[in-house]
């Protein structure tokens, strides 16, 4: 049984007998969040403004793993799991509508389908 | 800087790219393949953080089922290149100064002074397994992973209710 003792700061991961600092893993998830929020602004194609989505809910879930094992807790691993089910949910579902508008019309992008917009 | 530190910082390395390839590839299928960069890069940085069934899955369903499906969808449209068409004049550059602002707000938070207490000891033989994932989600998330089966059905009703073909 290998027990890791633990780690002499709190925020430091011992990882293979290096010490990694937690929040080198949350910094890199913010920036891949953001990134993927910024390509949801800035493309108009509605495959890539998905193709972003998915990238949004990974950074999300590199951040629970990292939780997860700072803290010790396998609560965050599980959720991981549960968001990874609902990001297939969702591209089964969002590329399926958007096989079906793009059958019924042409588009050139998001912007011609903005009727919701009022 | 040992191995570890080496592993994280090329699988960053590799992530950063694949996203900033992402938003900026005109051709949607690069998109899809910077995408699988991604995936692969962070499934290394589970493993990193000793969750080893997570990076099975990140690896078997997302980079394997999930976007096998976006590529499909790009065959059956075809190539579709983006105009570069905007109706918010200077949106670009305002969409970039903004998510600076807020990549800014969260690395300072997480960067900063928030700290969290670490236990004392993990098993690390047993952490993140699939017997350990398993006893969690087999008993005291029980539940919610029942809920999450029964959103996997309703995708896929919903699904084929929307691929089916028009009875006239």
């Amino acid at each position: 049984m290998t027990e890791l003792t633990a780690e002499l700061t709190a925020g430091t991961l011992n990882i293979g007998g290096e010490n990694l600092d937690s929040s080198w893993f949350l910094i890199l998830a913010g920036m891949l969040f953001m990134i993927g929020a910024l390509g949801i602004l800035i493309r108009r194609n509605p495959l890539v403004i998905l193709i972003c989505i998915e990238l949004m809910l990974n950074a999300v879930n590199l951040t629970l793993i990292t939780f997860s094992r700072q803290l010790g807790n396998l609560e965050g691993q599980l959720f991981a799991l549960m968001v990874m089910t609902v990001a297939a949910a969702e591209a089964v579902v969002g590329l399926g509508i958007l096989v079906d508008i793009i059958k019924l019309r042409e588009i050139e992008d998001i912007d011609d389908l903005s009727e919701l917009s009022g | 800087m040992g191995v570890v530190t080496l592993v994280f910082l090329v699988a960053a390395a590799m992530a950063l790219a694949g996203s900033v390839g992402i938003i900026i590839s005109r051709d949607p299928i690069r998109s899809v393949l910077s995408l699988v960069l991604v995936m692969i890069a962070l499934s290394a940085l589970f493993l990193l953080l000793s969750a080893q069934f997570i990076f099975a899955v990140q690896l078997i369903v997302y980079a394997g089922a999930v976007m096998v499906l976006f590529l499909f969808v790009i065959a059956l449209l075809g190539p579709v290149r983006e105009t570069v068409t905007t109706r918010l004049r200077g949106q670009v550059w305002i969409a970039v100064a903004v998510a600076a602002a807020m990549a800014f707000l969260i690395a300072a938070l997480l960067g900063g002074n928030v700290r969290y207490v670490t236990p004392q000891k993990i098993d690390l033989s047993v952490f993140g397994s699939v017997e350990d994932i398993a006893f969690g989600l087999f008993t005291t998330y029980l539940y919610p992973f029942e809920l999450t089966s029964l959103l996997l059905l309703v995708a896929a009703v919903g699904a084929i209710y929307l691929s089916r073909r028009e009875q006239d």
